[in-house]
């Protein structure tokens, strides 16, 4: 790569970016105008009104049914605060107060305690949705608690008893945060989300333009056919997005800090003295850098796939929505930071953030994510060069064939990513209330209805309504003798290194108690062995794979065989709404998609999933028994070593299954 | 000079067949030649272009620009190609001079030949005065010029040109032509397609046809004449084409 070249491309963009007064305008200009309108208009109107509501005072009827002395005493009590009248309670209060020309009725009773003592009772009626009314509420507690206390040291003067005595206990809070940390709290809790939104949406209006921009105005031909290298021409335009987005950030904080600065300078002396905790936020940006480029590279990759600008910010869209709610994550008091939050993207940075700002940050969050949204980044960046360099993506054409006219037309027409990806969400719903309403009702019937009835019987009958060819369409076909022979040899130390895997991301990222008992819960039914191995080993077998291998697969083939495996991997792996089996089960997915596209039978993919599903069994039932236990260590893990034989066996069965499926199999010809 | 070698192109069809662009086609452009690829929209002059510049790869067969394999070198290819088509879009924000400059880096001209090259050709196409005009600003003319401009800044051997004057009004479309010619006096080879007869017949040195994929004929205008019986370019092409299809039902019949 020429870095020459990558400047080059770099420089023209911005420029073309800093000519593009809409751009200028929503990256420079408006943050400087809004957070001073924003945060100081806002500040100012908020104190005026709490002065205005202060002064206002308030008409208070008072019904006093007892008339002595006290009772007297109470009512002059409210008559001294500033700006409060008094009225006596006549047959037209109720309606001066629903007028609101009464702001308050204050109702004084008495009852006699055991010993004679008289008791008053005060009764306050007023709309506590109002603001004022509930200032006015406070201000007569007050009241009347300074009277209850100059009545009580009455009576104790009066009986000889010091009247000091009654503040005998005083408390006074003595805060240790400092005023500092506050206002980082306060910032860790907003700032974070303001951010992640305006990374994003500085990166967004120029991504767009970038390359479905140019397809639009029919300069990507020329581009292409110049001798920048395509990776060149990436890089440049990727570098522009991640400019513009810093920027975008930087103008946006600096904005905020100086209005911020202002309001504090004009505060209560409480939070006077109290700085933006600016390394603190300089720090930050560091982190934010590879979230600008993961997202750059995401937004990049779209504008390639785009037809035209339209369609990116279409396609743009549900990425800021999701953005925005998971940056929410730093509104929730709740949430910490940890080793598995540090791995999600955007909410590791939004936690990050919030932990940074009150001064109580690991070293080892921050490094897993930066690592983390890195490896993304890379991820994204590639998927973006191989976008670029693919002329079906590039020339892309109107694609008509997902209309339903179209499916009418021509069956195959159907089994396009759009229709897998509704088919799959509709799947995940019905899992989601209707599974687990089943399975809370009973756990054993449940299992088994969710895999037949949400998962295996709605592919047949869409099948059926399409009238497509069962068997060719989800590949159903007896095997080779020796294709079926060599599955254990593949399932068996398949399972064993997954769950070696799993056992090590256990060591990182440690499952949560409550989650390890409803794990072991499942495992543990009450039930014969062989109806537990029916329902968790044998059903999803059979309908997880004639759902995923045999039907949604299909949906993603035409971008050929390596994609629709990974692709089925992972929304296999989505589908068991388990961050934690996450990985392990996406492996799995893996294996299975291979087995089923590489020898064009999903019976191969059946049998191997049951025997996964039935060790997992095995090891959890057996888990104790004297043969199973050179293999385990501790309650139900495996030992360490029994990886180096599996994958031994594994690479071997892999070998020999590739060797034999490896004629006429159509499906595998790359 | 320009090596087409059994070069065919298919795009997959959404009904799982493929479609056919490019067919098995071979022809040859020498230096200081002209040469056009005619034919009807559709026959696959564009595919045929966009795979000499590297923008496609081809489904089987390859070609040569300047000794250069188009899929081995294709950096090569593209450093030894100008490329301008009819409706080729500029960059509306920048400069007329920005915009060619850009291209020239990209290139990896010097800056040094950049300025030349600018003012070379800013003389002979009479552009000085909107140069430094920003494009969306500039007429359809001068748009075209400044395209000329960038296609040629780095001064490449070979020039290919995909329906150079489609969409454009006759004094730009003279502009087109004229730089053409200006190519070839320069010791240049000229590969350019147009559906346009009376272009053809004025500008090639050589036509070649292509109709659905393949190549019809390949000749002088002169050849093609003897061998058709027919003077008219539009009479000619008719006769290629009508004898193309009664073969292909011919063909279609004995299977």
């Amino acid at each position: 790569m020429n870095f020459k070249k990558v400047g080059v491309v770099y420089r023209k963009e911005l420029l073309e970016v800093l000519r593009d007064k809409r751009t200028l305008f929503a990256t420079l200009i408006l943050p400087v105008l809004l957070y001073p309108l924003l945060i100081v208009g806002f500040n100012s109107i908020m104190t005026r009104q709490t002065a205005v509501m202060e002064e206002q005072g308030a008409t208070i009827a008072i019904n006093d049914s007892v008339g002595n002395a006290v009772s007297r005493l109470l009512a002059e009590e409210i008559g001294t605060i500033d700006n409060y009248n008094l009225v006596p309670f006549t047959a037209t209060t109720n309606q001066l107060y629903e007028d609101k020309d009464v702001h308050a009725i204050v109702s004084i009773g008495d009852s006699l305690g055991a010993d004679g003592t008289q008791f008053y009772k005060v009764y306050v009626q007023y709309d506590k949705s109002k603001d004022r009314s509930r200032i006015v509420f406070d201000k007569l507690y007050d009241s009347f608690k300074a009277s209850e206390k100059k009545l009580q040291k009455q009576q104790l003067q009066a009986s000889g008893i010091n009247p000091e005595f009654l503040d005998l206990i005083s408390v006074r809070e003595r805060d240790t945060s400092t005023a500092q940390k506050k206002m980082g709290m306060l910032l860790g809790m907003f700032l974070p989300y303001i951010m992640i939104i305006m990374l994003l949406s500085g990166a967004s209006t120029v991504a767009a333009d970038l390359v479905a921009g140019e397809k639009e105005r029919r300069t990507l031909e020329t581009l292409l056919v110049s001798s920048a290298a395509r990776q060149e021409l990436v890089f440049g335009k990727y570098l522009t997005i991640i400019t513009l987005a810093m920027v975008n950030v930087v103008v946006n904080l600096f904005s905020i800090s100086f209005s911020l600065k202002f309001m504090l300078a004009n505060s209560a002396a409480e939070m006077s003295g109290v700085q933006m905790p600016i390394s603190a936020i300089l720090i930050l940006l560091m982190a934010m850098i590879p979230l600008a480029t993961f997202f750059a590279a995401l937004l990049l990759s779209i504008s390639t796939f785009s037809r035209n600008m339209k369609e990116a910010k279409t396609y743009e869209q549900p990425i800021l929505w999701v953005a925005m709610m998971m940056a929410m994550v730093s509104f929730l008091p709740a949430v910490e930071m940890n080793n598995l939050m540090a791995l999600i993207p955007v909410i590791n940075i939004a936690l990050l953030f919030k932990a940074v700002m009150i001064n109580e940050y690991a070293l080892s969050h921050l490094l897993i994510t930066i690592g983390s949204t890195l490896v993304l980044d890379v991820l994204a960046i590639w998927a973006t060069i191989k976008l670029f360099t693919s002329e079906s993506v590039l020339f892309r054409s109107e694609d008509d064939s997902g209309s339903l006219k179209a499916v009418g037309k021509n069956k195959n027409n159907f089994f396009n990513p759009f229709y897998g990806l509704v088919y799959f969400s509709l799947a995940l719903i019905a899992l989601y209330y209707l599974g687990t309403y089943w399975q809370g009702k009973d756990l054993m019937s449940g299992l088994l209805k969710t895999q037949v009835f949400i998962i295996a019987l709605p592919v047949y009958a869409i099948i059926r309504l399409l009238k497509l060819k069962e068997k060719e369409i989800l590949r159903i076909k007896m095997p080779k003798a020796t294709e079926l022979l060599l599955i254990p040899f593949i399932a068996i130390p398949a399972a064993i290194i997954v769950s070696v895997i799993s056992q090590l991301i256990n060591i990182i990222f440690p499952f949560p108690p409550k989650y390890v008992e409803m794990l072991s819960k499942l495992f543990t039914m009450d039930a014969s062995v062989w109806k537990v191995f029916l329902v968790m080993a044998v059903a999803p077998g059979i309908c997880e794979e004639y759902l995923f291998r045999g039907f949604i697969i299909r949906f993603f083939e035409k971008y050929g065989t390596k994609v629709a495996i990974v692709l089925s991997a992972l929304l296999f792996a989505a589908f068991h709404l388990d961050p934690f089996r996450f990985v392990p089960v996406f492996l799995l997915g893996l294996l299975l998609g291979y087995l089923t596209l590489r020898s064009g039978s999903l019976v191969n993919s059946m049998l191997s999933h049951t025997i996964n599903n039935g060790l997992a069994l095995v090891l959890v039932t057996y888990g104790s028994s004297a043969w199973l236990k050179p293999l385990i260590s501790g309650e139900d893990s495996l030992h360490y070593w029994l990886i180096i034989p599996a994958v031994i066996v594994f690479t071997g069965a892999i070998y020999l299954f590739h060797k034999v499926t490896e004629k006429g199999v159509p499906e595998c010809a790359e | 000079m320009i090596k087409v070698m059994n070069l065919s192109k298919e795009f997959p069809k959404k009904d799982g067949t493929v479609f056919s662009a490019v067919d098995d086609i071979c022809f040859e452009a020498k230096d200081s030649e002209i040469v056009c690829l005619l034919g009807v929209n559709g026959a696959g002059k564009t595919t045929t272009m966009r795979i000499l510049s590297t923008i496609f790869k081809p489904s089987s067969g390859t070609a040569e620009i300047q000794g250069y394999d188009i899929q081995k070198n294709a950096q090569h290819v593209r450093e030894n190609l100008g490329f301008l088509t009819g409706d080729t879009g500029l960059y509306n924000r920048l400069r007329g001079s920005e915009f060619i400059r850009y291209f020239g880096r990209l290139y990896g001209v010097a800056e040094k030949t950049i300025d030349a090259r600018i003012k070379e050709m800013a003389d002979m196409l009479d552009m000085h005065d909107f140069l430094d005009k920003k494009i969306e600003f500039m007429s359809t003319g001068m748009k075209q010029k400044v395209s000329i401009v960038r296609s040629i800044i780095h001064d490449p051997p070979v020039m290919i040109f995909d329906e150079p004057t489609s969409g454009l009004d006759i004094l730009t479309a003279r502009n087109i032509v004229s730089f053409i010619r200006e190519c070839k006096q320069r010791g240049k080879c000229v590969l350019f397609s147009t559906h346009i007869m009376r272009e053809a017949e004025r500008l090639a040195d050589r036509i070649v046809m292509i109709h659905k994929g393949k190549i019809l004929a390949n000749g002088t205008l002169d050849e093609l004449r003897i061998v058709s019986e027919q003077t008219d370019l539009d009479d000619i092409f008719v006769y290629y084409v009508n004898k193309f299809t009664d073969e292909t039902e011919v063909l279609a019949h004995e299977f």
